[in-house]
Formats: structure tokens, sequence, C-alpha cells
């Protein structure tokens, strides 16, 4: 066993590191509440929530205090069981999911190596993509533990589009996984460093300009992929689950206060999986635009001198990078959200089966090709 | 206790816990989400085996696609009248008797197999495998698909096609969802 750790010392350090990513999601909920409050109101030229603190800040406080002092709730003709499982359940996938994405260069202390993630996993894609897959569960169980008829068919529509576009997006990121030639995210993000370089027909093109970033190879596999997320996420303008006109608001119509509340964070989990998973795919991930790493800690080691600190000042550079890329994807599912109108549901499904899937088996099969032809042929 | 062995029987646990749930639940959705959590637990076996590829497959494909859509078919069923259904009879009685049988089978032959490979921690097991010529690489598993046995592997593919194309078929032929009785 290598990947949990063999010593205590280690098992020790990865579990803290779970919890801490853990609650780093969790922490980050509110914020990206209210930024979507007021963000949306920004978009619709209103103030939203700007009374209780400074700029509405502590509205969130307020706002958890009233979720958890609300009345304990449960439909009398539901399961009860699933009712209070389905809840805590949405809290795991994502959690799960979002520890395994790198967020900065390794820190060495003495010998050990200690990884800015929760923990390393051979195959991270196809992991993230399965452990996130999960989520469907969570929303059957509330739907179907709610009884009631509106929640039912909430949860079913919503976990069908889950499955229909899990397919887009397993196969919008088989172009990046074929061109990088692994699915540890790790080594992804270090085929993304430095300046835009690759080599075809034996010559090797380079362009001092540009980072060497996944987007610049797969800019289709880049627009399905975020589509797809999403769908996964569930979403405007693929928020069939909540539509609101015919089915109240879907899987969680029977839940109120807190149990509505961790339903909430399991989405913006998905939101923050599909951000980081935006980033370590298509935008060099913890890089830093042009620099590799190792030039990142030497304009360090110039600037303070001292190994330690130049180490430490690089681990942060990085995390602060992929925190910026992190934050801008964000933002952009929460601008989309006040933007773009609700699909149809017939529409959504032909965007789905009819109009991603055979895209995404386009990008594939072109990049394959390419890859082929760029290595196999060597004009010299 | 080493974190190896604590993992695996914690692990076995869940997975033999889970998977007696399956059999023993009276209702069918309980059934069918203690089976996807028994494949889940499996994956996580196959982790501890450092067959990661293996395990985040079984994950996507069982867990998340397969058994997704088998709750949410049980969903939209009258539970109520189906359980009837299934519990009485004589021809349930006789699968009943049929399945005990096959699951005494089966535990002789795993406590039989268990036997063999008993006392050694997983990581022996994994360099025994690799010596053996075994590579659980996704590398070794494409190869072994997509070169050694690239007909009978077109084949399966063949054959889920027709599958599929026979139950569309079977579906539609007495009127499929139009159907007037």
């Amino acid at each position: 066993m290598t990947s949990m750790g063999n010593t205590t010392f280690e098992i020790v350090i990865n579990t803290i590191k779970l919890l801490a990513v853990f609650l780093l999601m969790v922490q980050a909920v509110p914020i990206l509440v209210w930024l979507e409050r007021r963000g949306s109101a920004f978009i619709q030229n209103r103030f939203g929530p700007n009374r209780v603190g400074p700029l509405g800040l502590v509205q969130l406080l307020a706002d958890a205090v009233k979720f958890l002092t609300k009345e304990d709730f449960a439909p009398e003709k539901g399961n009860r069981i699933m009712f209070y499982m389905a809840p805590v359940f949405a809290l795991i996938p994502a959690a799960v999911a979002y520890a395994a994405i790198p967020m900065s260069v390794p820190l060495k202390v003495g010998d050990y190596t200690f990884l800015i993630q929760g923990y390393e996993i051979n195959v991270g894609i196809v992991f993230i993509l399965g452990i996130s897959s999960l989520a469907a569960y969570t929303i059957l169980m509330a739907g179907w533990g709610s009884g009631s008829k509106f929640s039912l068919m909430g949860a079913l529509r919503a976990s069908a589009q889950i499955i229909s576009y899990e397919l887009a997006l397993g196969l919008s990121i088989v172009g990046i996984i074929l061109l990088y030639g692994t699915f540890n995210l790790t080594e992804m993000i270090h085929a993304q460093q430095g300046i835009y370089h690759f080599s075809a027909f034996g010559y090797t093109v380079a362009a001092s300009w540009l980072p060497n970033w996944g987007i610049f190879y797969q800019p289709l596999g880049m627009i399905l992929f975020f589509s797809a997320t999403f769908a996964e996420s569930n979403r405007l303008p693929f928020d069939l689950a909540e539509g609101e006109a015919e089915l109240v608001a879907g899987f969680h119509t029977e839940y109120g206060g807190f149990k509505m509340l961790m339903f909430f964070i399991g989405e913006y989990g998905h939101m923050m999986i599909a951000s980081g998973l935006m980033a370590t795919f298509f935008f060099g991930g913890y890089s830093i635009w042009n620099f590799t790493p190792q030039e990142v800690y030497n304009w360090c080691y110039g600037l303070v001198g001292s190994e330690q600190i130049a180490n430490v000042m690089n681990v942060v550079l990085h995390f602060l990078s992929y925190n910026i890329k992190f934050a801008i994807f964000l933002w952009i599912f929460i601008h989309v959200r006040w933007t773009l109108p609700r699909f149809r549901y017939d529409q959504l499904m032909d965007l789905g089966w009819k109009t991603m899937l055979p895209w995404a088996l386009g990008n594939t099969i072109v990049t394959a090709i390419v890859i082929f032809v760029t290595s196999y042929f060597v004009i010299s | 206790m080493t974190a190896d062995v604590f993992l695996f029987w914690f692990l076995a646990l869940i997975t033999v816990i889970s998977g007696l749930a399956v059999v023993l639940m009276a209702n069918p959705i309980y059934s069918a989400l203690c089976l996807a959590m028994t494949m889940i637990s499996v994956a996580a076996i196959f982790v501890t085996l450092q067959a990661y590829f293996l395990a985040g497959v079984q994950i996507i494909v069982y867990a998340g696609a397969v058994m997704v859509l088998f709750v949410m078919v049980l969903m939209l069923f009258d539970l109520k009248h189906e359980l009837q259904a299934f519990t009485r009879g004589r021809a349930t009685g006789a699968l009943k008797i049929a399945s005990v049988g096959i699951l005494s089978g089966l535990i002789v032959g795993a406590v039989t197999i268990g036997l063999t490979i008993a006392g050694r921690s997983s990581d022996e097991v994994i360099s025994a495998a690799a010596a053996g010529g075994v590579v659980d690489t996704t590398r070794g598993l494409s190869e072994a698909l997509f070169l050694k046995n690239i007909f009978g592997f077109e084949a399966l593919g063949v054959l889920l096609l027709v599958i599929a194309v026979g139950t569309v078929a079977l579906s539609r032929s007495k009127g499929g969802t139009h159907a007037r009785d």
C-alpha cells in the first residue's frame, strides 16, 4: 500500500490533509454563495445582500444560524432513512474527488516530500470521474426518500441528465489523455509547463509568447468538457432538475434547513471539481504562465538567498496561481447561470446525445490520427 | 496490525456485509443500493492491490452508470406488487433452494482458494503476479485488449450491439409504450 502511506506518520499526515481539503471546500461555499448572490444582483442591476456587515459578508453567518435553528422536518409518507442519508452522502463524492486534484508543487521538508493535494492517485482522471458519477445516487435517494411525486420526477430528470452527459464528459477528455499519454494529473501538469512547444514530423516548434497549455492543443475538447461539467453539476442552463415552474424545486423540494444546505454544498463542490479539472487539463494546473517551477524557484532563490524560504515561496506562488485560475472558472459558472436561460428537456437530450457526443468522438479520432501521423512520419 | 491488514479486513467486512444485504433486504431499492456499495468496496480492494485503472472503471461503469439505471427503474415500479409476486410460489421456492446450493458452493470455493494465498501481504501478491507476467498497468491492459485479443474484443462489441438492437425490437414488438390492451 503506497497510496495511503506505510508509516503512522504518513497516515496521520494524509488524514489531516483529507480533513483540511474537506474543510476548505465547506468553507469556500458560503463565500461562493455570497459571490453568487452579489454577482446575480450586479448582473440584474440590483443590490443583493448588502445590509449585514461590510458588503453584506456577515449575511452568510446569519444564514448559517438560520439554517441551523430551523425545524428539523421530515415528510410523513417518505422513507426516513433515505431522507436523512441523502444529504450526508451528497457531501462525500465531491469532497473525495476534489482531494485528488494537485494544488501546488510538492513542498520538500527535509527528506519528506509533502504533496499539496489530498492524495496522489495513479489514474487521477478515471478516479475523479468515477467518484463524482456517484452523485447520481444521492439525488435518487433524496427524490425517492421524500415520498413526493415532484421530488421523484426531479430526481429522475437530474440523474438521467447526469448519466447522459457523463459520456460526453468522458469522451471530451480522451483527446487530452492521448496528448499527454497519462492518466495522472500531476504528470499532465508537468507536460503543460514552460513555453508552447511540440514536435511534429521530426521538427520542434516553439513559441516563447504562449504557455504550453492544453487549451492550445484541444480547444474543442475544452468547450465540450466545460459544457458537460455544467450539466454534471445541475446548474443553469442545464438545471432541469430544479425547473421551478414544473417541479417546484426538483429532488430537494421536501428539504429545509441544514439538510438543504448540505445539498447546496454538494452542488458547489461539483462546481469546484469542474473548475479544478478545467485548470488542470486545459490551463496548466498550478503552473505559472510561461515559467517552469524550476525557473520560479531560481527566481525566488535569487530574491531571498535561502533554499528553505525559496522552496516555501515557490509552493505559495504556485498555490496562488492555481487558485486564481480556479476562481476565474468559478466566476464563469456563476456568470453563466445568471446570463443564459434554461433548455427545454428535449433540447437538453439532443444536445447531449446528438451534438456533444459525436463532436467528442470526432475530436478523439482526429487527435489520435494527428498524434500518430506527426510522430510516425519523420521528415529529415 | 499494519495499515495494509487493517484496510483489507475493513474493506472485506464492508463488501461481505453489503453483499449479504443485497440478498437479505426485502425492499429491492435497498438491495440495489447495497449492490452499488458492494461494487464500490470491491473497487477499493482493487486499489489496495494497485489495480487502479480497474478500480476506476469498476466505479464508472458499474457503480456510476449501470446501477444508477437499475435504481431509477426500480423507483418507478409499484414495489408492493412486485414484492408479493416474487416471494410466493413453487417456482420461486425451487429457485431459492438452487441459489442456496450455488451460494454454499461459492463459499467453499472461496475458502479453498483463500487458503492458498492466506498469510501473504498484498505487496507479496502483487510482486508474485508481476513475476508471473501479469501487468496491470493501463498500458498492459490496453495491449492485451487491443493487440492480443482484438478480434475477441470486437466480437464482444458486436454482441453487445446485437443485444441492444434486440432489446429495442422486443420492446417495440407489441406496440411498445403505446400498447393498447
